[in-house]
């Protein structure tokens, strides 16, 4: 049984839509990564990220509306990496907690004396640090 | 303090002209120390062998030895910037 060529004609309308889809997808995704990394760069990301986090599942929602429309394989192709790229940021704002043990360090307790070993190599004591005013940073590494 | 090791921390500074005191304490012991461990979600990338990470913690102390004042992050993604330790100074200082 063959289709009417007006449902033909009809579908290939759609896939064109979803196909475009795909792109403006992608298109979003790699726009918002890109300004994304620039902020980490700048160490510059901002308090509140729900409008990073809007613009990724906004990418991601449009690559699953391209399948949805019916896409040809490049812009199923594009909606892949915009669903990728785009649900990417909100798992890792979602995942990101960090919690310390109840027996955490706070405000008015005496620090504990600890030796440390610096870049140079050399031999550290807190007790140095005795007498002065200090700012200690814990950061998690080089990367 | 970090869990880098010293030579890691030599090209950080390099890179980024550091000036302050840096150490390493890559089995946590100090970290330990302090209690800051994080018992969230580990998220070092993939390759490193760090058993674990502090949790990005700045720590006021005063001549004794005690705390000022301190700052915690929640979510590894957001670190206080300069303003909210300077205020920090500020407030605890003058």
């Amino acid at each position: 049984m063959s289709e009417s060529p007006e449902i033909a004609k009809g579908r290939g309308r759609t896939r064109t839509l979803g196909t475009s889809l795909g792109f403006i997808a992608v298109a979003v995704a790699i726009v918002t990564v890109a300004l994304w990394f620039r902020q980490i760069d700048q160490v510059a990301i901002p308090e509140n990220r729900t409008v990073f986090v809007a613009f990724f599942l906004t990418a991601a929602a449009l690559g699953v509306g391209a399948f949805v429309a019916g896409t040809r394989w490049f812009g199923g192709l594009a909606a892949v990496v915009a669903i990728f790229l785009g649900s990417f940021l909100p798992y890792t704002v979602a995942i990101s907690r960090q919690e310390v043990g109840v027996a955490a360090i706070q405000v008015g307790d005496m620090i504990p004396r600890f030796t440390a070993v610096s870049d140079h190599g050399e031999p550290f004591d807190s007790e140095d640090l005795h007498g002065h005013i200090v700012l200690i940073k814990f950061f998690r590494a080089h990367w | 303090m970090s869990t880098d090791h010293p030579e890691e921390i030599r090209e950080e500074r390099g890179a980024h002209g550091l000036q302050a005191i840096m150490l390493s304490d890559p089995d946590l012991v100090v970290t330990d120390a302090f209690g800051l461990r994080n018992t969230g979600y580990h998220s070092a990338p993939p390759g490193d062998d760090t058993e674990a990470l502090p949790v990005p913690t700045s720590l006021l102390v005063d001549a004794q030895g005690r705390v000022l004042w301190m700052d915690q992050v929640a979510n590894y993604q957001r670190r206080s910037g300069p303003e909210v330790v300077l205020a920090a100074l500020r407030k605890h200082l003058d």
